[in-house]
């Protein structure tokens, strides 16, 4: 089960796969097309998101809501919105004056967005918690300090040494409180995502800030939980020091070399997860590269005490059959491994006679799949098109072309297809990774009979 | 006795009043204030610049130090007229519209007010008018834009366009978080991967 796979990994066991966790923050929303701020805001589309998340990508573990800035607006920050983007924190209440916030102001249960949260992830819990292991992700300490007194903070860092300690104690408190609402809530994981990090140096983080988050993970770990410590940025040279506060795991993007930052946390029998590139791979790579990427990482890499994740919050509108490849070169590497030197070996030699599509004696619906046995967007995709075949009966034909021999790869080169899994009617590209509903797919090609 | 190069390291330092001190110090000593600029100043910055690029100084400590050196500068420049000012050249920036992210950006003014360009800053969330006002103004040789989002990136190609669209004859100049050199060279800009790399290829670009 792949929540095992996620808890043993953290916990430093020996386990027989390497986990995968997509950071499917404002981009599960895209799956279902919800705009970045109503996944954000409103429980019933985001807990509807990770459903399609968990159903498409088949992670072995998943947060339920990846945004930074929950605990900042309770604080009092005011957020700028986005449609593709989690919010900006626009204002910090405590810019131009050195004061710790009261105790007071510590985030309760019910306030902001957090009754919200915590119910989706009681409804993600019950719906998925079983097999999936959820994460919860928190403000780290640092960059919630930032959000409060903005970018004063880092000339406090040297200037006011005292009051810089005095704020993160307070940060680490609100920390303690959201560990304590998620965990109970049913998270498997607490993640303090603290992108900052990356901007101090090792020597400030030691003095100020390691032993505020070795408290804070100790919390997590009090509560039955296991813990994160997520860094943005090339923090290369605070590998050391953040081992040094003790989480379960680190989770780096790709700024850090994972090869090289793997042997520090080794070191430290600490689990590392990362780095699929965000943009250059994910968002702007093709389903070749993302699988090439993956199968190069997991041929080079220790795979004990190793969790794959893409580099951080992914990109709102990531193609879904690039993350679609990016699973199936994790679950199915030798597979992958094959379709890669398959699509390489391939040349136009390869005789592929495409359908007459002007003349064909009834509809013809093609189905391009990764491999629908093992790869789970594809067999719902296959699942989805064969309904038609259950509306209409023989009135069409349904073939389907499979990533995993040489001549489907070349038919898939030669009619051109961009995505895995797309379905063509007759030629022309109907669906692209999205899968029809029943309704949209009989009135599709109920108009080609 | 006190030495114009003896400034840089109270830059280096982030010493601020050790700068005020030892700047008014030397401008009673009859000290040229450009020679103050360039050789104690700016040369302690170059360090900074150095030293973050390498991983040797990280952002609190570069703030400190542009702090002092902003501090000697407010000294000096009242007693140097505008045409005597050392310019490498006028560069206009921004973190484009959408987007709030600063801290780069400011890192990037900074430093590129530290090497000798005169840097019209646009702040946050600015749009496309914006930009080409403050170029046609100014007079610009450089845009220089930020992003932090991926979304807010693809924004730059509409700055370029207008700029384009308006005739203008500037280079451009790009980096954030989610940017790399080949999608900045698909938008027709230059990468630079931090606030240092921003001052070597603005220096390239007006050479």
């Amino acid at each position: 089960m792949g929540k095992d796979l996620i808890l043993k990994t953290l916990r430093h066991e020996t386990v027989n796969e390497v986990p995968w966790v997509p950071f499917s923050g404002v981009h599960a929303g895209f799956l279902k097309g919800y705009t970045a701020r109503e996944v954000l805001t409103d429980g019933d589309k985001l807990f509807e998101s990770l459903m399609e998340v968990h159903k498409l990508y088949t992670p072995d573990g998943m947060p339920v809501i990846f945004d930074l800035q929950i605990e900042a607006e309770i604080l009092g920050c005011e957020l700028l919105w986005a449609e593709d983007n989690p919010p900006s924190v626009m204002s910090h209440p405590y810019a131009g004056e050195l004061t710790v916030p009261c105790k007071c102001k510590i985030p309760k249960i019910t306030d902001g967005r957090i009754p919200m949260v915590v119910d989706v992830m009681k409804r993600v819990k019950a719906a998925v918690g079983e097999d999936t292991a959820l994460y919860g992700l928190i403000c780290g300490p640092v960059t919630l300090a930032s959000h409060i007194r903005g970018s004063e903070f880092f000339m406090d860092i040297v200037m006011y040494p005292e009051f810089v300690k005095e704020l993160v104690g307070f940060c680490v408190e609100v920390c303690n409180a959201m560990s304590s609402y998620y965990i109970e809530a049913g998270m498997d994981v607490i993640a303090l995502v603290d992108p900052l990090i990356s901007q101090i140096s090792p020597k400030s983080i030691e003095a100020l800030f390691m032993e505020p988050f070795q408290v804070a993970f100790d919390f997590i770990r009090s509560k039955g939980a296991l813990s994160s410590f997520f860094v943005c940025g090339d923090a290369t040279v605070q590998m050391d020091v953040m081992c040094r506060t003790n989480p379960d795991g680190i989770s780096i993007d790709e700024n850090v070399n994972i090869y090289e930052a793997k042997k520090i946390t080794d070191h430290y029998n600490i689990t590392i997860g990362g780095n699929i590139p965000l943009t250059t791979t994910l968002l702007f790579g093709n389903q070749q590269d993302n699988m090439k990427y993956i199968v190069d990482m997991l041929d080079n890499i220790d795979h004990h005490n190793l969790i794959v994740s893409p580099g951080c919050d992914m990109p709102y509108n990531v193609p879904i059959d690039n993350t679609v490849a990016t699973v199936q070169a994790i679950k199915q590497t030798e597979t992958v491994r094959k379709m890669i030197e398959n699509y390489e070996a391939v040349d136009e030699d390869i005789p592929v006679e495409l359908p007459d599509y002007e003349n064909l004696e009834k509809p013809l619906i093609e189905i391009f799949t990764l491999d629908s046995a093992t790869c789970a967007a594809c067999t719902y995709m296959v699942k989805g098109i064969l309904l038609a075949e259950e509306e209409f009966g023989d009135q069409v034909e349904i073939k389907e072309y499979k990533y995993t021999n040489k001549v489907d790869i070349a038919r898939t080169k030669k009619m051109g297809v961009q995505h895995l899994p797309s379905a063509y009617i007759n030629g022309e590209l109907k669906w692209s990774s999205m899968i029809p509903s029943k309704q949209e797919l009989i009135e599709v090609v109920g108009q080609y009979l | 006795m006190l030495k114009i190069a003896d400034l840089g390291q109270f830059v280096i330092d982030g010493d601020e009043q050790g700068i005020i001190d030892h700047v008014n110090l030397l401008i009673e000593a009859k000290t040229d204030p450009i020679a103050i600029i360039n050789e104690g100043l700016l040369s302690g910055m170059n360090v900074v610049g150095e030293k973050f690029k390498n991983g040797d100084m990280f952002v609190p400590e570069v703030l400190m130090a542009a702090r002092a050196m902003n501090a000697g500068m407010a000294i000096v420049k009242p007693l140097i007229a505008d045409q005597d000012m050392p310019s490498l050249g006028t560069i206009v920036i921004g973190t484009v519209k959408g987007d709030l992210h600063d801290i780069g950006k400011n890192l990037v003014v900074m430093m590129l007010e530290s090497a000798g360009f005169k840097v019209v800053d646009l702040g946050i969330d600015a749009k496309v008018e914006q930009f080409v006002a403050a170029v046609k103004e100014h007079k610009a040789d450089i845009v220089g834009m930020s992003a932090m989002l991926t979304t807010t990136m693809t924004y730059m190609q509409e700055v370029i366009k207008a700029c384009q669209d308006e005739g203008l004859s500037v280079k451009y100049l790009v980096g954030g978080a989610p940017l790399s050199p080949a999608y900045s060279e698909k938008l027709g800009a230059i990468y630079a991967a931090d606030a240092s790399g921003a001052v070597d290829t603005a220096k390239a670009l007006t050479a």
